[in-house]
Formats: structure tokens, C-alpha cells, sequence
């Protein structure tokens, strides 16, 4: 039997007013004559919660810059998800917002790219960070869930105390401070975004103490720098085991990188119905389980709580997706990770020469 | 938290009931399954209760509870999930 998914990810578009150097959306993105109509994701929604689905994230690129965004919570509403929005917050504005909130949206996950303006407009590729600090307070004042996502890396790790503070101060009620992870528009980064290891170690020990100090007033939900850690992170909880992605144009995916393992083809939700797609369709089924393992995570006590890591990030750094994730420490893939974490604490600041993110058309 | 608090559920919490699990409290982080009293519990935390009305209504729910556990109980339980900012006062 197929286990059971919890939470439908949603890239309603891939078209974004910001050019963030860590984006996740895949290098090929679709495009906006490509991209489903609300009608069609509503189907989408239903399908998803007969499956079991409790959670949609609707995200992008930019979610807001979707027109019929609103239809698009109502029927995630309807058909009885938790609706979740991830966005930058721009094309939001109060009465906008007012009225997703009437549609049935649960919480807003707006993201910063650093507490200071020069810095954040860097890395998001443009002038975005006086508009945000204006939204994150407009928002705050909202009956509305109300998350502030920050990504971190070499290049803000140093303002993290001041990010938190930034936060704490708009009255949000979580903060989710993500290290970078490596696919997509981040691989072509790495260089100038791998943070030193000294940078590792004080934001572990700093996010710790702040969420001692913060305890009961503010959540501070933390993802570490796999590069640096001994075991491999679990992955989307195992592939195919809780999470699926929806592409704009309907592709449905195990996660958002999967696009890089040669070989899978991805079923359509214009052709197929969600429930087959995922109990049944090849890429589904490519790492489900344990089948698919080879040593050392075939016979490793910890396979069932890290999935042998990410799949993703096997192809990428190994060139074999069925290896064992190049993080762990018992991998044969690890002297990879090693070498590039090398170069890393070796050099001076490099120089942040970025490969932006583009639009699709 | 004591007798006299008001609570009420954090923004972005609700309560729900799933066709497979029962009832659910959808929270931004994931999902808390509830059993026994905890759904009961939750559907008074509406701002307009004490905690004291809420486990007077909770001893005629379950009137073969000892005397004084369903305070102690309910006020763990709140304070639990008050940790999480599940439930806010």
C-alpha cells in the first residue's frame, strides 16, 4: 500500500518580480502560456485531499502574481486544505490581502533576504526590501498565520542576530531561518553562498540561545547546512512518502529538484488522475521504499529515519541519484562534499559575481 | 495559565475533522492529532472562556473523571500546546 501524502506543493507559476541567486524553481522553468488554469487546480486541490492531503502550499516563482490567485485559495478551501501562501509579498497590498483571508488562507510565509536594504536587494536581484518591511508590518496586524522565512548563507550569516531581531519585532509568530540548500539557481552559487564552517558552528549556537530566549513567544523553526552535518537530512521525508509537487504546467513531481534525475518522466495531472500518479506512476515509484538502495544505506540502521538522504543532490554531486547522499559521512560520495567544503574554508571572501535568476517567459 | 485565562487558538491554528484520523488541529508547521479530551478542549478555547468554564463544561462531558483531574489535565494540556503558540492567551 501507498503511504499516505500530507502536503501538496503548488508552483502555480514559475513568472517572479524577484531574481533571488538561491531560488529553488528548476533552471528550466515553464512558461506562462504553460501554466494551469484555476479551474484545472481546483480538481487538482480535491484530488489532493481524497488522497489525504492536509496541507497546500501554493508557491512559485511568485504565487501572488497570478490573477485569479484568489480562486485559487478558495478552492483549496473547499476542498478542505490548510492553505499556506509563500510569497515575497510583492503584488500584495492590504485589501488584496483581505480578501485572500476571506477566501480561507490560513498563513502567509513571507520571505527576506536580509535585514539590510543594500544586501537584501543583492541577493533578491532587486529593489524589494523597503516594500517588504511595509508588508511584513501590514501583515502582522491580520488575522492571519504569519511566518517570516529567511534563507542564510555566507553572505548574511553575520546579520542573523539582527535578522531575528527584525523579526521579533514585526510580531510574527514563527521564523523559519533555512541555510541554503544546493539545487537549481543556488548549485550555480555554491562558491559565493557556502557558509565557513565558523559561520556553521555560531548560527547553530545562535539560533539555539535565540530559541531558548524566545520560547513560547516566538517559533524558530531551523534548517541546517547538510554539507556540514555527518548524516544526510531525510529528504521530503522520504520520496513519495508525504509530499508531491505540482509544476505550473501540471507535471507532478516528488520534490523540486527531481527534474535533474536523467531518465524519470514526470505524469501530468491534464493527463492522469493525482491518486495514480502518485500510488502508481514510474517516478513515483523510482525511490520509493528501500528497494532502490545500495550500500551503504542498503544495510545502515539509520535508512528508515534518512531515506539514504536526497536523491537530488546524489545525482548532482555523484552523478548516480541512487547513491548514497554525498553528505553522510559514510558515503563513498563524502570525499566530494569534503573537497568542496575545503575550497570553501580555504578562501577569502569571494567575489559575489551572481548568476541571477531569470524569468520565464 | 490558571483558572481565570482566557484562551484561544494562535492565528494560523484551526481545528478540523479528517475523514481518517478524526479531529485534526491544522497548525503552520503540520498537523497535531487530538484524541480523548483534547478536541473538547479545543473547540471552547474561543476567547470568550476561562479555563474554569471550559473544564466545568468538560466535567459534564466526562462526569466520571475524578474530582480535580480534568483541571489539572486541561491546564498541562494548554500550556503544552502554549509553547508552540498553538494556543495563545
Amino acid at each position: 500500500m501507498s503511504p499516505r501524502p500530507h502536503s501538496l506543493i503548488a508552483e502555480v507559476t514559475h513568472r517572479c518580480p524577484l531574481h533571488c541567486v538561491y531560488c529553488s524553481n528548476p533552471r528550466e522553468m515553464q512558461a506562462r502560456a504553460a501554466e494551469l488554469p484555476a479551474a484545472e487546480w481546483a480538481r487538482v486541490f480535491s484530488e489532493a485531499a481524497q488522497l489525504g492531503v492536509l496541507h497546500l502550499h501554493l508557491t512559485g516563482g511568485e504565487p501572488v502574481s497570478r490573477q485569479d490567485l484568489i480562486e485559487l485559495v478558495s478552492a483549496g478551501r473547499a476542498a478542505g486544505l490548510y492553505v499556506n501562501l509563500i510569497t515575497s509579498g510583492l503584488g500584495l497590498n492590504e485589501d488584496r490581502l483581505k480578501a485572500l483571508i476571506a477566501a480561507g488562507l490560513d498563513h502567509v510565509q513571507l520571505s527576506f533576504q536580509d535585514c539590510e536594504e543594500e544586501p537584501a536587494n543583492e541577493f533578491a536581484g532587486t529593489r524589494a526590501h523597503a516594500r517588504k518591511l511595509e508588508l511584513a508590518k501590514m501583515i502582522a496586524k491580520q488575522p492571519v498565520g504569519f511566518t517570516l522565512n529567511m534563507v542564510v548563507h555566507r553572505g548574511n550569516l553575520g546579520r542573523l542576530k539582527a535578522m531575528i531581531t527584525m523579526a521579533e519585532e514585526f510580531g510574527v509568530d514563527r521564523i523559519e531561518i533555512a541555510n541554503v540548500q544546493y539545487y537549481g539557481w543556488a548549485l550555480a552559487n555554491r562558491d559565493r553562498l557556502m557558509p565557513t564552517r565558523r559561520q556553521m558552528e555560531e548560527c547553530v549556537a545562535l539560533v539555539a540561545a535565540e530559541q531558548q530566549r524566545l520560547k513560547g513567544k516566538l517559533r524558530i523553526d531551523f534548517v541546517p547546512p547538510d554539507y556540514y552535518a555527518r548524516y544526510p537530512k531525510a529528504c521530503m521525508g522520504g520520496w513519495g512518502n508525504g509530499l508531491l509537487l505540482v509544476d505550473p504546467a501540471g507535471r507532478v513531481l516528488p520534490c523540486h529538484a527531481a527534474g535533474v534525475i536523467p531518465g524519470l518522466t514526470f505524469d501530468n495531472v491534464q493527463q492522469r488522475p493525482l491518486a495514480w500518479i502518485w500510488e502508481e506512476s514510474p517516478a513515483f515509484l523510482r525511490f520509493r521504499g528501500e528497494e532502490w538502495m545500495k550500500d551503504p544505506c542498503r544495510s545502515c540502521d539509520r535508512r528508515a529515519q534518512d531515506f539514504g538522504g536526497c536523491r537530488c543532490q546524489a545525482m548532482l554531486l555523484t552523478g548516480d541519484a541512487a547513491a548514497a547522499d554525498p553528505v553522510c559521512t559514510l558515503a563513498p560520495g563524502r570525499k566530494v562534499v569534503d573537497a568542496i567544503l575545503a575550497a570553501v574554508n580555504s578562501s577569502e571572501d569571494p567575489v559575489r559575481d551572481w548568476v541571477y535568476r531569470i524569468d520565464p517567459v | 495559565m490558571n483558572l481565570g485565562s482566557v484562551p484561544r487558538l494562535g492565528r494560523g491554528c484551526r481545528l478540523a475533522e479528517d475523514n481518517l484520523q478524526g479531529w485534526i488541529l491544522l497548525i503552520p508547521e503540520g498537523v497535531l492529532r487530538l484524541s480523548g479530551p483534547g478536541p473538547h478542549i479545543l473547540q471552547r478555547c474561543d476567547g470568550v472562556r476561562t479555563v474554569g468554564q471550559i473544564v466545568e463544561e468538560l466535567e459534564s462531558v466526562f462526569p466520571g473523571a475524578e474530582a480535580g483531574v480534568i483541571a489539572t489535565e486541561t491546564t498541562a494540556f494548554l500550556e503544552q500546546l502554549m509553547e508552540r503558540r498553538v494556543v495563545i492567551e
